[in-house]
């Protein structure tokens, strides 16, 4: 087996100092040291410390609570942490509101009268269960477990695992939905095409240069917190200079050391010119070309570096930064200085988020980013774009003897709509049922989702959840009265995270995996239950006992089984510590360099297909022979993916870049087969987004985004959240205001081809002019007191601050808006697309 | 142990007052505050400032929320707070942040005005602090304030704001704010140490406080702060101030 | 600009009394001191004794108003404000609370004595009644700058930031109390309506409405000295002036309620009936409407003043930061 060190000593990559070895504490952060305790300011008495973890947003952070007579009073950041470091940004920290938000659901309840008349009535847990699993029970009976649909928004980690893979796969149903598609679903399929399995990691303490495009990660990420806190000091202690491209100028841009706007939609033509830039002026000598090896460029896997790089600079000659100047009013000059810098400065780190991505041109956008990063030799290497890491915990699989699970197809959109919906479709799940073709299913039930909320063309999600011909039956598991409860037949009140137990894994921007626990701050509140406990209980029920009896004993069983944590201690070490990692573990980089054993490839099954060079193992394939699966091949066999083992490269065998939900080979992918089969262009090529070339000039682009304060949907209930960001005018630049006769604080219409809006104008130099920007995270009309003014039903009045709630408007929504138009590759809803007029009332 | 109010340093001072009270024969009695009353004397004394580095500020609000989470701070005060700074003209625009919370002024004017001795500057440490014992809530203080962080907390009704979160210092801690910040921007520590963090940036940065003018010598530094108002607008240059808190403008 | 108003209508109110009451005590006992030997004649145990009669009442309501807006008040703590006397230190506020306290001790006892029939406990009527005079018009003068002071101690409050407030409302106050004195005496003119009772009468009057344009006209100065030294300085204090200067929120108040109702508006009309007198020696001769009405216009406008001043203060700061 190489090791890095061996690595390094063939001289493939010049010497970067900094980066061995685990990470240091900066001397601010020996400042804080002695935290992970508390005190009350009122008695200075000891707060109980509990260590847990965050669910605010994805980042999933871990954090110490502070719990004063039975009542968690705050959550601060957990100091042993190596992924935050000892950071805890605004929204884990009003988490305690989550707990004791007057307008949460405590007990389960059964709606009366019509859908959506908002009449309910208590029910006990055992009314409510026994009322589902009868249902759930038929539906299998019958032979029919995928017309029980379920949708999750986030189920991450332990919570996944009970849910999805022992709860629903014991009963049967693969019909589950998620929502990653309205997320950044395109830019993990684009990943998946090109290097794998999905996430970029960005290594941040070991860059010199960061490029940035439509990434807010200052405001908001998927691990917003180690990214930022890291971002933080590298841009002010280490003089990182940091390029933010943005149709606005996000807090990103605004601590950049140069925003640079652009117009919505372009960022693939900036990204290819500086391809282009990198190619012509030969920029990707030493790593770039050291990496091209492990690349493929062209539809032969066999091809030399030098083939390689002539077909770069064949396709990238025509991409001239002169040309993407027409396109994305970026100066040719400004894109030839970036691309050179970026390419000079080594290692140079290269984000890209939904401000590029979400766009119906988005998964070659971002196969572009992924081109550029590998042609200057800044993937998967200290100071790069990197393959991920995160924790690898074992867990009880439940029941042995599972049935095949069989689905609805309702999950990815309609027929040829995307080539890889790999992340499924879940904006037009609501779509597919209403058109009923695919079939329906009996019970539709979500979990952490706001199907209503979160998805494009509300009018649309709303008439279709309310409609009992179309959805027979509907559940809600949620702690909150969100617009989406609101139109469910039966509300399952989940515990806050606050309230439960689960083991968590994200990815951990030091490339050294954080294993580590949640664990509840205090008692459920009323008869709220975990969901995993809920499933246990139904799984019992319908006579599938999953082997443990609660997800508590589901998290305890996995750290008990889990190598490195069950020898610190398992369980109780994780409790009383919340964090642990392997003190020896060396940062993970080069990963695809591994050499793969020769016993691997002799393996039973273990085959090497010939014309991508990939080792595969066709038993884990859905190929019944070996015969087949060699007539086939591996990339038309279906899950071939599954089998891979490795990639020739030259005369030697690579662990590469291992293949996710596609038959991509083991190479880095700037060419791919896949796409060319499927009709689209093999290498990264420029397209522009369709509805923004037949443009009027008094039309506008619609684009979104979000703030530091909130996620999404859910933390608008959050008191101290909302207090700080309620109201979510549009942004318009001066020269577009001046234009559309639109003053500061006007009130206006925005209309798109789906319906209107209206919002107040907030006239800004810090965003392009032709786009209005309209955050999300506004606008919610349920949710609680603090999120609409609405008060939940059976609501309490006990928060003295409800009467304190000093603003009155909440925002506007703009999802009403903004149809559910998918990126035909990936399926990726295109936010950002959205052509609207804007005009004063 | 002491008497936990003691890590407030105003149990004594409280005593002391209610001894008066108890006592009164005359008003004469307690026309001084004896200086002891005022926090043990000790050898070197303290003086604790709070240095914020603007170009590690990331807006994020962090401090903010641990604030209002440390003391349960009631809807529509604020104790800490980050403004943003809006300025320029397309495409030469910059947003920067500015932190806020109390100075803890060497010369605290909402100390000079307070009529009942509820507010006090600590001799050992130098935190301004709030009696809300004695405090009556006459928002005396609240206007010689020339920094806006004091307000009426309506639990109490008495003057309240920030105190460096004196029962974390008291304990070993950090400021909650100090603790939470994403940024690392907040350095927190003892300005009459030369060998502390603190000192040590502030010895060898280009440093500001707020309003200098006022003559209430902040103990609350800044690196790198915008200092631009929208008072800037009266010569052409587009300024937004974005205070995030009930009161929109920046007092 | 939206500022939080922390001092409202009740401090305003209580300011406006308080300055009232001072103005009117301190009219009482000079008057009362200058006495038989004075110009005021028989009339000035008249004139004194309205004065001893009215200055508590006002002062005693401001006090409670004052109260009333405490936050610890608001909450329930009712007595919390006693707080106030455990301690004397340099706060104007502090020293305020001692000298009003006194003022209304002295102030009531002070108009006991001109009770016939109150009780003197052995004491000389007289005696006590000139002792406490002397001690009130020095009071009556230290609540009236008091109130003024209060509010110009502070840097952060630019507006008010100059000894000229604590001129102002000292003058104001004078004013005011002496129009309340005139107003009163308006309204209730008393019994003995002979001849000589009528000549003394007006006569005071005359007096008193004399002063009371001279303390307008001083009133005046002090108030273009305010806008003339905000006006040349360069800063925070030009920046406060503006709100009361013409375009600002509070000039129509300003030029409208205090100086053209409060001071050139009742100057004019004591100078109309004050001048014949003056200079030609004619009778003192003015009609009861304008009795009643221009000691009106002077008290509104001694309002108006507490009003303007109060809020120009509040909302206006430092500009900068």
């Amino acid at each position: 087996m190489a090791t890095r060190r061996e690595f390094l000593q063939l001289g493939a990559v010049t010497a970067v100092a900094g980066f061995a070895g685990a990470p240091a504490l900066t001397a601010a952060r020996e400042l804080r040291f002695k935290g992970n305790k508390g005190f009350s300011p009122k008695t200075g008495e000891e707060r109980k410390a509990i260590p847990s973890a965050c669910w605010q947003c994805v980042t999933r952070c871990p954090f110490v609570g502070y719990v004063e007579n039975q009542r968690l009073v705050s959550i601060g950041p957990q100091m042993n942490s190596i992924r935050t470091e000892g950071h805890l940004c605004a929204k884990g920290q009003a988490g305690v509101n989550q707990v004791y938000d007057p307008d949460r659901i405590l007990y389960p309840l059964k709606r009366v009268g019509k859908r959506g008349e908002g009449q309910w009535k208590r029910v006990s847990w055992n009314e409510a269960l026994t009322e589902v699993a009868a249902r759930l029970e038929k539906l299998r009976d019958d032979g029919h477990p995928e017309k029980f649909m379920f949708h999750y928004g986030r189920m991450k980690a332990s919570a996944s695992k009970l849910i999805k893979s022992v709860f629903l796969a014991t009963y049967g149903t693969k019909t589950i939905g998620n929502h990653t598609s309205i997320c950044e679903g395109g830019k993990w399929t684009a990943q998946e095409l090109t290097w794998g399995s999905h996430y970029d990691n960005w290594d941040i303490d070991n860059t010199r240069f960061v490029l940035n495009f439509g990434s807010n990660c200052l405001e908001a990420h998927t691990n917003h917190t180690p990214i930022a806190e890291r971002l933080a000091r590298a841009l002010v202690d280490r003089d990182v200079r940091m390029v933010t491209f943005d149709v606005r100028l996000s807090n990103t841009a605004a601590k950049s050391t140069r925003w640079v706007p652009i117009k919505p939609g372009t960022d693939l033509a900036v990204v290819l010119a500086m391809c282009n830039v990198v190619m012509e002026e030969d920029l990707y000598r030493g790593e770039g070309e050291n990496f091209l090896e492990f690349c493929k460029v062209t539809a032969h896997p066999d091809a030399t570096v030098a083939e390689k790089v002539a077909v770069l600079k064949s396709h990238f000659a025509q991409y001239t930064p002169e040309w993407a100047e027409k396109i994305s009013g970026v100066s040719a000059d400004t894109i030839r200085s970036v691309a050179v810098e970026f390419a000079t400065s080594k290692p140079a780190c290269l984000l890209s988020y939904r401000g590029a991505v979400a766009h119906e041109n988005g998964n070659d956008t971002e196969r572009a980013v992924q081109t550029l990063a590998a042609i200057t030799g800044n993937i998967d290497n200290p100071g790069g774009r990197c393959k991920a890491v995160g924790a690898s915990w074992k867990y009880p699989h439940g029941p042995k003897d599972k049935p095949k699970a069989k689905k609805l197809k309702i999950l990815d959109g309609f027929k040829g709509e995307a080539a890889f919906p790999t992340h499924h479709m879940s904006h037009h799940v609501l779509k597919m049922i209403k058109d009923g073709r695919a079939g329906r299913p009996d019970v539709y039930m979500w979990y952490c989702y706001e199907p209503v909320y979160a998805n494009g063309a509300v009018s649309e999600n709303i008439e279709v959840l309310k409609d009992e011909s179309l959805i027979p039956y509907s559940v809600c598991v949620s702690p909150f009265y969100s617009e989406s409860a609101a139109l469910a037949d039966l509300i399952l009140p989940d515990a806050t995270y606050l309230e439960r137990w689960d083991w968590e894994d994200m990815v951990s921007p030091s490339q050294v995996a954080e294993y580590y626990l949640r664990q509840p701050m205090v008692a459920p509140l009323g008869e709220v239950r975990d969901f995993g406990d809920v499933c246990c209980e139904l799984a019992e029920r319908m006579g599938f006992p999953l082997g443990f009896n609660s997800k508590e004993e589901f998290v305890r069983e996995s750290c008990e089984m889990t190598p490195g944590v069950k020898d610190v201690g398992g369980f109780e070490y994780m409790k009383a510590q919340g964090v642990w990692h392997d003190p020896k573990a060396k940062p993970k980089y080069y990963s695809y360099r591994k050499h793969v054993k020769l016993e691997a490839l002799a393996g039973d099954g273990v085959i090497l297909d010939d014309a991508t060079g990939t080792y595969w193992n066709w038993h884990k394939s859905k190929a019944k022979s070996e015969e087949e699966a060699k007539k086939k091949g591996y990339a038309h066999t279906k899950n071939a993916y599954k089998g891979y083992v490795g990639q020739q490269i030259g005369t030697s065998t690579y662990s590469g870049f291992k293949p996710d939900k596609v038959n991509k080979s083991g190479y880095f992918e700037i060419y791919s087969s896949l796409m060319e089969e499927k009709g689209f262009p093999p290498l990264p090529t420029y397209t522009a987004v369709p509805s923004h070339e037949t443009m009027r000039s008094n039309e506008l682009i619609l684009t979104t985004y979000k703030v530091n304060v909130q996620s999404h949907s859910r933390t608008q209930n959050c008191k101290w959240l909302t207090e700080i960001y309620h109201n979510n005018p549009g942004w318009i630049n001066p020269e577009t205001a001046a234009v559309l006769g639109i003053a500061e604080g006007d009130t206006i219409r925005v209309t798109s081809a789906i319906g209107e809006m209206e919002t107040t104008a907030k006239v800004t130099p810090a965003v392009i002019p032709g786009i209005i920007s309209v955050s999300h995270h506004c606008g919610h009309w349920e949710y609680g007191r603090y999120a609409s003014g609405n008060k939940s039903p059976m609501a309490s009045d006990d928060d003295p601050d409800l009467k304190r709630k000093w603003w009155v408007r909440n925002g506007v929504h703009p999802n009403w808006i903004i149809p559910n138009n998918p990126d035909p590759v990936n399926g990726q809803h295109c936010w950002m697309d959205t052509v609207v007029t804007v005009a004063k009332v | 142990m002491k008497d936990q109010t003691d890590i407030s340093g105003v149990s004594e001072r409280r005593e002391f007052l209610k001894g008066a009270l108890a006592g009164a024969g005359t008003a004469v009695a307690a026309v001084s505050i004896p200086k002891a009353a005022r926090g043990a004397e000790s050898g070197t004394k303290t003086r604790y400032g709070m240095l914020i580095d603007v170009r590690r500020c990331i807006g994020c609000q962090a401090c903010s929320v641990a604030c209002k989470a440390e003391f349960d701070v009631p809807l529509g005060k604020t104790r800490s707070w980050v403004e943003y700074v809006e300025k320029g003209e397309y495409p030469n625009v910059s947003r920067s942040f500015l932190p806020r919370l109390c100075n803890h002024c060497e010369q605290p004017d909402c100390v000079d005005v307070c009529p009942t001795g509820a507010t006090f500057k600590r001799d050992e440490d130098g935190i301004v602090v709030v009696d809300p014992d004695i405090c009556i809530g006459c928002k005396y203080c609240i206007q010689a304030c020339p920094y806006d962080v004091r307000f009426i907390n309506p639990i109490t009704g008495t003057a309240d704001k920030c105190d460096f979160c004196l029962h974390r210092v008291s304990q070993g801690l950090v400021p909650a704010c100090v603790e939470s910040c994403i940024g690392d921007a907040r350095i927190f520590g003892d300005l009459n140490d030369s060998h502390s963090e603190i000192s040590k940036r502030l010895a060898t940065n280009p440093v500001s406080v707020l309003r200098p003018g006022m003559g209430t010598e902040p103990n609350v530094y800044y690196i790198a702060a915008d200092h631009a108002d929208e008072s800037d607008r009266e010569k052409g240059q587009h300024v937004r101030v974005t205070t995030h808190r009930e009161q929109e403008a920046r007092r | 600009m939206v500022a939080e108003i922390y001092w409202g209508l009740p401090v305003i109110f209580y300011l406006f009394l308080a300055g009232l009451g001072a103005g009117a005590l301190t009219v009482s006992a000079y008057v009362y001191l200058r006495g038989n030997g004075g110009a005021f004649g028989e009339d000035h145990v008249t004139v004194a004794r309205y004065g001893a009669f009215l200055a508590p009442i006002p002062v005693i309501f401001g006090c409670w108003l004052l109260i009333f807006e405490l936050g610890s008040f608001q909450v329930g703590d009712w007595f919390k404000w006693i707080n106030l006397y455990l301690v004397i230190n340099l706060s104007p506020m502090s020293i305020g609370t001692w000298l009003l306290t006194l003022f209304i001790g002295t102030s009531l006892v002070y108009a006991c004595t001109f009770v016939p029939f109150m009780p003197m406990l052995g004491l000389n009527r007289e005696g006590l009644k000139r002792a406490l005079a002397w001690v009130n018009v020095p009071l009556g003068i230290s609540v009236a700058v008091y109130t003024g002071v209060l509010l110009g101690a502070m840097a952060a409050r630019p507006f008010w930031n100059t000894p000229l407030v604590a001129l102002l409302f000292l003058l104001s106050s004078l004013s005011t109390g002496t129009a309340l004195i005139l107003f009163a005496r308006a309204m209730l003119p008393g019994k003995g309506a002979d001849a000589a009772a009528k000549k003394g009468f007006h006569h005071s009057n005359y007096l008193l409405t004399f002063s009371d344009t001279l303390l307008i006209g001083f009133e005046i100065v002090a108030i273009f000295l305010f806008l003339i030294f905000a006006y040349l300085t360069v800063g925070d204090v030009r920046h406060a002036i503006s709100v009361i200067m013409l375009g600002g929120s509070l000039a129509v108040p300003f030029w409208i309620g205090v100086v053209a109702i409060g001071l050139i508006l009742p100057a004019l009309a004591e100078l109309y009936y004050v001048v014949p007198k003056l200079v030609y020696h004619r009778e003192f001769a003015v009609p009861r409407s304008i009795e009643l009405i221009v000691p009106a216009a002077v008290i509104v406008g001694g309002f108006m003043l507490r009003y303007v001043v109060v809020i120009a203060g509040q909302i206006t700061g430092p500009i900068g930061i």
